[in-house]
């Protein structure tokens, strides 16, 4: 494809329309103050609406609203990839809009690698649906028969003919069509976007700066907020001197602010200036007297303590019990009965959390890197009691999302200080605020035994220990955690007999969240290492363990396709190759690391091969660059970062001691991809948790050593 | 840092002959002990302090002074910038430089990573912030002046030579305690210890070991 | 406060600003180029990377007065038609994933490039090492650097 022609002509459309949608500010900086803010809902010159997703104007130009959050996981070419085919336009000639949060859409919270496996048979069949009344329309003005008539390039053709029109003169009288109930597909063999390696229409903005992230939000008389948090969820404020950061020139007002997380008050003091700097120098000359009683500042090493005590003496809520463990455990010639430890996460997206309200005339608008617009609303509307239509919520583009921004407390917290102010706020994380107010991902422990008989495994007994994320959301507390088997494989549980796994409650006061993969991202650690440990306990290659455990015809091609590109038939001795397979949100993914001995010390990564099964998907080159991109960040989560708690407050605020993996860590990856007729499955998180266990089991079978806690250090393992 | 090298008269020879070999001024810092100093200075070919600048030679005043001096630039504040390798370290505990930046042929680093891209003129405020110099860099690849695993003998006879201090004479490595780099070890910004001895005490030391001949402690 | 006056992307202004104000929130909240991306606060992270004079400074730690009289250019004014080098080839390759990241990559690969033609791996490690990228995007900004070397230099306009 030539970049250049399409990235220009895409360019102009894009950004003529989400520019001024989401930002004009950004896109006209010195007319931000006279711009008048578009959205879809109420931007009649886009044309006659088909359908809550494709509306087309009068010369024939398409606007597909994206309904999902765009973080970089690719919504935003997905969704108009997916209409643009049925609906027989080339992408690359649509404008894209991003939708607010309503409710016609159905669930717009992009999140469980949804966006695609969740919407597209519906997308697939609107836009065909919108396709065939306009070919309708067509027929009735020609007074031609509908069979005799086709669509192609956004256009519909009379084939006996040759007749052609273009949809914009087609669009005002298939709007007034009854849709026909029954359309017929395309077949995916004569796919001419879908499955293709088509240009991201988002990437031309995100290389001159104009696209707009949530942060780049202007508003006439805008103010900037800067918050000074409590560190400790549940601490309250007891008094606040703000003397000095009233004399920081900028500096508006000083207001107490109390948000929710989840539905525990966060208390803290916020800052409101003029400009983002004042803002904060105002924030850092606060000083603030917090109540931290009533509630238990624990570290690390305690909570780790306890969740190993527990794995010791608690039996836990039964999730899955089949055949009869303890007697297995019990006859087994060899047996395990090992802990694994996973660290707490935060998601430190490159783009700090904000938001942006206005709230005025008992009517709020948001504007912020948004994943779950819906969410955001009816939580707003609740809380605020406003009508759900008096909250408006608008997604920007996101820096970064992996399950934190599809949560409600910073929107909350923008309006709620737009409300008492009186003005539009943007409210201003710091990364130090972003990295340690949480909610993080669960720091987890397993406690796996097992045995294995004849080569097989005989007996097979997981039990975790970590907060459940469930329990902040309202789930009851004697039911156990139904994620506790995320990520591993159901053809495991067809060829394991004895079976059991089974949730220790486990509660801290730190608030916890999803990360992408959520609990898959931990669980997969425990259960694929587990495997690894059972295989060389039989004495089997991992692989074919593996295969020998997995049951299914789907998933053994898999193995196939994974040995083939990894070469793990003909390893040779001195390399240490580890393997590890999982599922998570209906796709499986596995992984195959090399590693070697670094002549600097410890061990480094040669080579990372993956095989992603995602059923039907939507862009090849955005399932490979899923698969990349999750795996360097499950690089991070395994060697290099870790929430740690001191006093019940976290310590790492930045990325000086928050290490991300940098330019210099990354080993070469591979991705493959299983070309099948299932079910889309998801695409943005299921790559992330086979890589720890398949760099541990590499780590074994090179050095011997079993590394059981995460994070470690490759420089010295 | 060279536990396996005897030092015994052989070794003195040996050092002898270099020194004898080198072009440079500061000869006397061969000596690896004020013992072997003491012994022979008559027959040294050359002289650390020329004739128009007469200084009181002492051995033990001498190595006294320098180990203050190995305790400065063995601190973190001045260590971290002669890092052993060709990226920098950072932070009391001299871990290597986040981001990895390479020391480049003039020491100002590389491409996108030149020092001052982030080491401003002045320190940045805040803790964990660049610490800040007009002047910010590492020692020049062609003289990389290492300090890092250096032993006080090492150092000692690296300091003085001007094949490996950047061709300083004595006046100029006098001088170089008043550098201004070199002084901002002792401004390094929110949350980094200083060095072990004040500026002044620095200065004091580094003047006297230098103006006592510079003798290197036994290795 | 006194004005400051700085050439940025070609044209000059004259900002009332707290001269200790990082050149980021000025860039960003004064002039209005929302472009350049606030990451870290402390030039961990790269985000906020802008010429000046032709260097790849972290605006975020750069106070605005350092500018003063001086020229900086930020994302939007690398090239007129979103077509340098680097900026092509990032569009060939489908680099940005959330895209936070990149208008920092970009600078800073700008220069890399303006300094070594030809870079090996090594090369750009040493020269990127600087921005973090969260979606982990590293291995096609690596395959795009070499791409963009390879490709000739046409740009429209460099406002430097």
């Amino acid at each position: 494809m030539d970049t250049q022609s399409v990235s220009r002509r895409n360019f102009l459309k894009v950004s003529g329309l989400t520019g001024v949608m989401l930002s004009l500010g950004l896109y006209l900086p010195t007319h931000a103050e006279e711009a008048e803010i578009i959205n879809t809902a109420g931007a009649a010159d886009l044309g006659t609406d088909l359908n809550a997703w494709i509306r087309i104007d009068a010369l024939g130009k398409v606007t597909i609203t994206d309904h999902r959050a765009e973080m970089g996981q690719g919504s935003y070419q997905a969704v108009p990839q997916i209409i643009a085919e049925e609906l027989e336009v080339p992408l690359n000639e649509v404008a894209i809009v991003f939708a607010q949060g309503n409710r016609k859409y159905g669930s717009q919270i992009t999140g469980g690698s949804s966006t695609v496996r969740g919407s597209y048979k519906n997308l697939l069949k609107l836009s065909a649906t919108a396709r065939q009344m306009l070919i309708q329309a067509a027929a009735n003005q020609w007074a031609v028969p509908v069979t005799d008539c086709y669509a192609e390039a956004g256009h519909v053709i009379h084939k006996p003919s040759g007749k052609k029109a273009n949809y914009g003169t087609l669009v005002a009288d298939a709007a007034k069509l009854e849709p026909p109930k029954d359309v017929v597909l395309k077949k995916r063999a004569d796919y001419t976007q879908i499955g293709k390696p088509l240009h991201r229409p988002d990437t031309p903005l995100k290389t001159n700066g104009t696209a707009g992230f949530g942060l780049d939000k202007t508003l006439p008389g805008m103010l900037y907020a800067a918050v000074e948090r409590n560190p400790r969820l549940r601490g309250k404020v007891k008094s606040f001197d703000d003397t000095a950061a009233r004399k920081v020139p900028g500096v508006k007002q000083i207001l107490k602010v109390k948000m929710l997380v989840h539905s525990t008050p966060r208390e803290g003091v916020a800052v409101i200036a003029e400009s983002t700097w004042a803002a904060l120098q105002g924030k850092k000359a606060l000083k603030v007297t917090w109540d931290d009683s009533g509630f238990e500042h624990l570290s690390s090493e305690e909570i780790y303590k306890r969740q190993h005590e527990a794995l010791q003496t608690n039996e836990g809520l039964s999730l899955k019990q089949q055949g009869d463990v303890a007697d297995a455990l019990a006859k087994g010639s060899k047996k395990l009965d090992v802990v694994y430890q996973t660290p707490y996460q935060s998601h430190s997206c490159m783009e700090p959390l904000n938001c942006t309200a206005y709230y005025q005339a008992s009517k709020v608008e948001i504007w912020g890197p948004i994943q779950a617009p819906d969410m955001v609303q009816d939580f707003i509307s609740k809380e605020m009691k406003l009508p759900r239509e008096k909250v408006i919520v608008n997604m920007t583009f996101l820096g970064g999302g992996f399950g934190r921004k599809a949560f409600t407390d910073y929107p909350y917290e923008a309006a709620v200080i737009s409300k008492a102010v009186g003005a539009p706020i943007q409210v201003v994380w710091t990364r130090e605020d972003d990295s340690t107010q949480g909610p993080f991902r669960p720091g987890i422990s397993y406690r796996c035994e097992g045995a294995v008989a004849d080569g097989k495994i005989s007996a097979f007994k997981l039990r975790m220990a970590g907060q459940n994320l469930g329990h902040w959301m309202g789930a009851p507390k004697d039911k156990p955690n139904n994620s506790t088997n995320e990520g591993f494989l159901k053809p495991y549980t067809e060829s394991i007999k004895n079976l059991s796994i089974a949730d220790v409650p486990f509660e801290t006061p730190i608030p916890v969240l999803w990360w992408r993969s959520v609990y898959a991202s931990t669980n997969g650690f425990a259960y694929e290492s587990f495997m690894d440990e059972l295989a060389h306990e039989a004495r089997k290659d991992p692989m074919t363990f593996r295969r020998e455990h997995l049951p299914d015809e789907r998933v053994q091609k898999q193995l196939d396709k994974l040995a083939e590109v990894s070469g793990w038939n003909s390893r040779k001795p001195g390399e240490g190759y580890g393997m590890a397979i999982t599922e998570c949100f209906s796709s499986t993914v596995g992984q195959v690391v090399k590693v070697s001995k670094n002549p600097n010390g410890g061990v480094k990564i040669d080579h990372v091969w993956a095989v992603m099964d995602c059923g039907w998907y939507v862009n090849p080159d955005t399932v490979k660059a899923q698969v990349e991109g999750s795996i360097v960040m499950a690089l991070g989560a395994a060697t290099q970062h870790e929430v740690t708690f001191k006093d019940g407050m976290a310590v790492d605020k930045n990325f000086y001691s928050y290490l991300m993996p940098r330019i210099t860590d990354i080993p070469p990856i591979d991705v493959f991809i299983m070309e099948n007729d299932a079910d889309a499955g998801g695409v943005g998180e299921p790559g992330l948790p086979a890589f720890s266990p398949a760099l541990t089991n590499a780590i074994f079978d090179l050095t011997g050593k079993r590394v059981r806690k995460l994070p470690f250090s490759l420089a010295t393992v | 840092m060279n536990p396996r090298s005897p030092h015994t008269s052989p070794r003195w020879l040996n050092q002898k002959t270099m020194a004898m070999l080198s072009v440079g001024l500061f000869v006397t810092t061969v000596v690896t002990s004020a013992f072997t100093e003491e012994r022979t200075p008559t027959t040294r070919p050359f002289t650390l302090v020329p004739a128009t600048a007469p200084v009181g030679r002492d051995s033990m005043a001498s190595v006294k002074a320098f180990a203050n001096v190995y305790k400065v630039l063995m601190s973190p504040r001045c260590m971290n910038c002669h890092p052993a390798g060709d990226i920098p370290l950072q932070g009391d505990d001299s871990h290597r430089h986040a981001m990895a930046p390479r020391r480049g042929i003039d020491g100002k680093g590389v491409y996108a990573m030149k020092c001052t891209n982030c080491h401003q003129p002045t320190n940045t405020p805040g803790l964990h912030t660049p610490p800040g110099n007009p002047d910010w860099h590492l020692p020049p690849a062609t003289a990389r002046m290492v300090f890092q695993g250096r032993t006080p003998n090492q150092l000692a006879r690296q300091l003085v030579d001007p094949k490996q201090n950047g061709g300083k004479n004595m006046a100029q490595l006098l001088e170089h305690a008043h550098d201004g780099l070199v002084v901002a070890g002792w401004t390094p910004g929110e949350g980094r210890t200083l060095p072990p001895l004040s500026h002044a005490e620095f200065t004091k030391a580094w003047t006297t070991w230098i103006k006592t001949g510079a003798f290197a402690p036994k290795p | 406060m006194s004005s400051i006056i700085i050439t940025i992307n070609g044209k000059d202004h004259s900002l009332d600003v707290d001269p200790q104000m990082p050149l980021l929130w000025a860039i960003r909240d004064v002039v209005g180029l929302k472009g350049t991306k606030y990451g870290c606060g402390v030039a961990q992270c790269g985000a906020c990377t802008v010429h000046l004079n032709g260097e790849a400074v972290r605006s975020c730690v750069t106070k605005v007065s350092r500018a003063a009289g001086q020229k900086v250019v930020t994302i939007e004014g690398l090239s007129k038609n979103n077509d340098h080098p680097v900026q092509r080839a990032w569009q060939e390759i489908d680099v940005p994933q959330c895209g936070y990241c990149h208008s920092g990559q970009i600078m800073s690969a700008a220069v890399l490039l303006r300094d070594n033609p030809n870079p090996t791996d090594a090369d750009i490690d040493a020269g990127m090492a600087g921005n973090i990228c969260r979606c982990g995007s590293y291995l096609r900004v690596r395959k795009a650097i070499h791409l963009a070397a390879g490709m000739e230099r046409k740009v429209s306009s460099r406002n430097e």
